[in-house]
């Protein structure tokens, strides 16, 4: 079982999965212009794009949390993972890694989301990436394959059983 | 003032339920046949016999329909004899008024059936209207008029609606509270409604459209409106509405909900089927727990066993969440797409 952290969501992820932290600055060196996602993982098949956002952590204080409020927006925060998606693309790219279909999870700690809230901010995701490229426009590679948005309770549920998060504090249901 | 219990006893689709609505706005969701209209007209024929002193009995096959006419179709149906027994209450000064009726299965015509508490009852009279699914207002001119003078075949809530619809304004100038909530359905309908010889029409820039010519939603708003500015909505006065999403955008029920909210606060008591979860959900970011709105699931306890139901005071509490589940298992059915070749 490999096993990653970010801030207070721990998820494992099946053995034969390599995980690579992307999100830090001294990754790509170009930090002052690149945004990237948390953590690239590479399965067999394909390879995950796997972002965190956590508005549960219970370690945030009261400022922290109204920042989120206003960052978790729905504009902003797509803003902010279309552009964590397309330089970590870029970046594999000038490495020479794309080789594999790439699938961008987006895992939100935040409980009280829904089955429907969560299929909702897919879709408005999906249109933004963007996941569909109009046909017959000279389109030949799509560079991104599926996109899902979880909260522990759905990434549990839904996921096969290699597939865990839970809290560090375990302070939520997760 | 409030209805506080609905008690059905082997009626209709119920073998025994014990139903306490709250005061303020009553969100019932349910699979369908779990009987979420046959609660609310029953609720609302107490009520609006309180008015026309009516029998119960009549009121029930009048909002019912049931075949020939006959009451006792209205029991449940099992092997041999049976009698069914519907009661509602509610408080009235620091009274528990309680109006029930009982009848067989073998009963045919209302006088067969004995009412209870007929007298008290009516002795406070008790405003209501009833909002079915399908609109009427485009239909109404000459419909009452057949109604009342033929046989057909129309469960009388649409009949009552048209009859509240008909109401001339209030008399004297609208109060603060009832201008801001019809003119904040005055916006998204984008005009006022007018009534000329039985017709319905939308008074806007674009002059008077009848009511035949406007979007079925935007036709009940008009309903709406018309009943807070008829006053057949105002304080004591109970509301009921059957899909209130039916032909309306996802858009609207934001301030659709608003105008709940609104008359929750100025003391009518609104029950609300539904099956849309945007309804639900703006309700509960408005209620935010509070109370102002309950939710009741209507449920089967086996998939042919006796409905029961289950309150909640938020979207999250609401057990089973028929209307949840299918959104969860669309997503599980997504997630499982995507991972058609389970990664490994």
């Amino acid at each position: 079982m490999t096993r990653l952290q970010e801030g207070d969501l721990r998820i494992a992820l099946p053995s034969s999965a390599k995980v690579s932290k992307l999100d830090d600055p001294a990754t790509h060196g170009l930090s002052h212009c690149m945004k990237a996602v948390d953590f690239v993982v590479e399965l067999e098949d394909r390879t995950l794009f796997l972002e965190v956002k956590d508005p549960d952590d219970p370690r945030a204080g009261p400022r922290e949390r109204q920042r989120w409020a206003a960052r978790f927006k729905s504009d902003r925060l797509d803003q902010d993972l279309v552009q964590k998606y397309r330089d970590s693309f870029l970046y594999q790219w000038a490495l020479g890694r794309v080789q594999k279909p790439i699938h961008y999870w987006v895992l939100v700690g935040l409980e009280q989301l829904t089955e429907a809230d969560l299929l909702s901010r897919a879709d408005a995701l999906r249109r933004k990436l963007p996941i569909d490229v109009p046909a017959s426009t000279g389109w030949v590679r799509f560079p991104v394959a599926a996109c899902h948005v979880f909260n522990a309770n759905s990434w549990n549920r839904s996921l096969p059983a290699g597939y865990r998060v839970s809290r560090v504090t375990g302070a939520a249901s997760a | 003032m409030p209805l506080t219990k609905l008690r059905l006893h082997r009626f209709t689709a119920f073998d025994e339920l014990e139903f306490a609505p709250a005061p303020g706005i009553n969100a019932i969701i349910g699979a369908n046949g779990t009987g979420k209209t046959h609660l609310m007209k029953v609720a609302y024929a107490a009520c609006d016999v309180s008015k026309t002193g009516t029998s119960f009995a009549e009121k029930l096959i009048r909002v019912f329909l049931p075949s020939g006419r006959a009451l006792g179709r209205l029991v449940k149906r099992r092997r041999g004899s049976s009698r069914c027994l519907v009661e509602v209450q509610r408080r009235e000064r620091r009274r528990t008024l309680k109006l029930s009726a009982s009848f067989s299965n073998h009963a045919s015509v209302p006088k067969t059936a004995t009412i209870r508490g007929a007298k008290p009852w009516s002795g406070a009279p008790l405003e209501s209207v009833y909002i079915p699914v399908k609109e009427m207002l485009a239909n109404a001119p000459g419909f009452r008029s057949l109604y009342s003078q033929r046989e057909v075949h129309f469960e009388e809530v649409y009949a009552d609606v048209l009859d509240r619809a008909y109401r001339p304004a209030l008399r004297g100038p609208t109060d603060k509270e009832r201008r801001k909530l019809l003119s904040a359905l005055q916006d998204p309908m984008a005009g006022k409604v007018e009534v000329n010889n039985e017709e319905f029409f939308l008074r806007g820039k674009q002059g008077n459209l009848e009511f035949s010519l406007l979007a079925e939603g935007m036709r009940k708003l008009g309903l709406l409106w018309l009943l807070i500015q008829n006053g057949t909505l105002l304080s004591g006065s109970v509301l009921f509405w059957d899909e209130p999403e039916t032909n309306l955008h996802p858009r609207l029920f934001g301030p659709l909900a608003d105008i709940f909210v609104s008359l929750q606060e100025a003391g009518i008591q609104i029950f609300l089927a539904t099956h849309d979860y945007t309804v639900l959900k703006e309700l509960d970011l408005r209620s935010a727990g509070s109370g102002a709105v309950m939710f009741h699931s209507l449920y089967r306890e086996s998939p042919h066993g006796r409905i029961t139901f289950d309150s909640s005071k938020t979207y999250a509490g609401i057990h089973p969440n028929m209307i949840g589940q299918v959104f969860t298992d669309l997503y599980d059915r997504e997630v499982e797409r995507s991972l058609a070749d389970t990664p490994q």
